[in-house]
């Protein structure tokens, strides 16, 4: 049965993932300056443990900054239903550290037998449609609180699909009240590998829903392979930066921007640089031209 | 078959499309759909062979590089995660490195350390019972109470009989770029025990009974139980004794190590 949640309010932060690389910076002590961020994210299933070191870190950091938890495995789409293990346990920790909000992927990573650990791209067909809303509506209604769920990059699409993956995204945000974590790298990537226009993704979505920013580097295709691929391993591309340039001209209300990084991690200073960049990019956006 | 059924078909199609290269591709696909799959097949791989990489680090510095990728794809291949959280990848680690590395046996004596390790790390937060605790608690105990006493033990610590020089070789590990290693075997076998300090895992080769007396309390067998095991078979007063004396030797470390939480009822 559809609940009706708290609205999530607009928040125009800049953030980075905090990674384990980087605890030191984020747990300087008082007379430090700290890290010149507005909210830290974690990849939730982290700190889904019962104890040790990483929760307590995770703590202390939630003392000094927001904090945003982004899960990899609630596999919303999974038409076998969610699992109640892993949801149970994300409540335990959302009941912990409080977060600023939840979110998670539009994708599938296991069925009852096996898991991917991969975000796994969902067929864009009605039964799709009213299995990821169904599972939301679970996932939202255990939480009690609406959750984000961000687009997927991906390198197929499937013969039966009957609809973009933006008509998609709408219409699952319009019967769940869910809201939108907008990943502009992802965009771009599957753009580039499906042939659609960025642009027209961004202009068919329900704008005023998305309340968080992606960006991310991408390996670019190849000779050899015509498929770019998400990657978190690098700086975002100039395509990307643009793409953002245009969402952020676009979206009605401030949204929360953050980069990813989750392979060949380089210095803070690094990531900070590079985060200031976005913060040029939102701030040009809101003056009118 | 309706929406919701069809859907749950495509997608164990899919998943095993991943898991095995030689699955057919569902009909009606292209080469583009093959080239994505092929995407998503080495996404899989190298998810699970990072995994085990950043579990099991020391045991893939100890094998090599090559011989470590090629047991943890096997092990990938073999046991397709199920559950979760990828760091469910490693269990069992242990058991197919005994396999492959049949003529070393420290591999999987490492593994299963390295493994027990980042279990214990993960474990609930829960004060010890210290020793002025534990005097408190059993000051009034009397024969019957300490024969049918049990003890609950940190959560996930566990041991192992090992024929592994665990502690050289860890330390020996400890820098990657090191060359120097030591004799990984043991003259004898020893017992190896795994617990937490606080939040540090951390772990002690000790007598093979120490291993053998801690399992069998962690698996609900009375004190007085463990003297009777440790004592032998139709023992003399002397040996009962003596049994008792290494049961309390052995309670005693266990208490002075943290590695016991409560009295159990």
């Amino acid at each position: 049965m559809t609940q009706h949640h708290d609205p999530i309010q607009p928040f125009g932060g800049f953030g980075l993932g905090l990674r384990e690389v980087h605890y030191d910076d984020f747990l300087a002590g008082p007379e430090e300056p700290g890290v010149p961020v507005d909210f830290v994210e974690v990849i939730s299933e982290n700190y889904m443990v019962e104890g040790g070191r990483q929760l307590r870190i995770l703590e202390q950091v939630r003392e000094r900054y927001p904090v945003i938890l982004h899960g990899v495995s609630m596999s919303i789409g999974s038409a076998g239903g969610l699992d109640t293990d892993h949801l149970d346990k994300l409540k335990r920790l959302e009941q912990r550290i409080d977060p600023l909000w939840v979110s998670d992927h539009l994708c599938w990573t296991r069925t009852s037998a096996h898991n991917s650990h991969d975000l796994l791209p969902m067929p864009l067909t009605e039964s799709a449609l009213a299995a990821v809303c169904a599972n939301i509506e679970q996932a939202q209604n255990l939480l009690g609180r609406a959750m984000l769920f961000e687009n997927p990059s991906s390198y197929l699409t499937f013969p039966e699909d009957e609809m973009t993956e933006w008509d998609f995204m709408t219409e699952m945000t319009r019967r769940t009240g869910c809201y939108l974590l907008l990943d502009v790298n992802n965009i771009y990537v599957s753009a580039r590998n499906h042939g659609f226009e960025a642009e027209d993704y961004l202009a068919g979505l329900p704008l005023e829903r998305v309340r968080q920013i992606h960006l991310a580097g991408h390996d670019p295709a190849t000779p050899e392979r015509d498929i770019i691929i998400d990657t978190h391993d690098r700086e975002v591309a100039d395509g990307v930066w643009d793409l953002y340039a245009k969402a952020m001209a676009m979206l009605p209300q401030p949204v929360a921007t953050m980069i990813e990084r989750d392979e060949h991690i380089p210095p803070l200073a690094e990531l900070i640089t590079e985060l200031d960049r976005a913060r040029g990019i939102a701030k040009r956006a809101l003056v009118p031209a | 078959m309706n929406g919701a059924s069809d859907l749950k078909a495509r997608q164990e199609t899919f998943l095993r499309a991943i898991l095995d290269e030689g699955a057919p591709l569902p009909e009606g696909w292209t080469n583009r759909q093959a080239a994505g799959m092929a995407v998503y097949r080495g996404n899989y791989r190298s998810a699970l062979v990072g995994a085990l990489e950043n579990t099991f680090e020391r045991t893939a510095l100890y094998v090599g590089e090559s011989a470590f990728k090629q047991a943890s794809a096997h092990h990938a291949i073999t046991h397709p995660p199920a559950g979760w959280t990828i760091d469910e990848v490693g269990a069992g680690f242990d058991a197919t490195c005994e396999q492959l590395f049949a003529n070393n046996p420290e591999v999987a004596d490492l593994a299963w350390l390295e493994w027990s390790m980042l279990q214990v790390a993960i474990g609930p937060d829960v004060e010890p019972l210290g020793p002025q605790e534990f005097a408190a608690a059993t000051g009034e105990f009397g024969d019957n109470e300490w024969m049918a006493l049990r003890l609950e033990f940190q959560a996930r610590s566990c041991g192992r009989i090992v024929e592994t020089n665990l502690t050289g070789l860890w330390n020996a590990l400890e820098d990657a770029a090191a060359t120097e290693r030591p004799d990984p075997r043991l003259a004898e076998p020893r017992g190896c025990l795994v617990w937490r300090e606080g939040e540090r895992p951390t772990f002690q080769l000790t007598e093979p009974e120490a291993v053998t007396a801690f399992t069998a309390m962690q698996e609900g067998a009375t004190y007085g139980e463990v003297i009777v095991a440790l004592a032998g078979n139709e023992p003399s007063p002397e040996q009962v004794q003596d049994a008792a004396m290494r049961a309390g030797a052995l309670l005693g470390d266990w208490l002075k190590e943290g590695m016991i939480i409560s009295l159990k009822a």
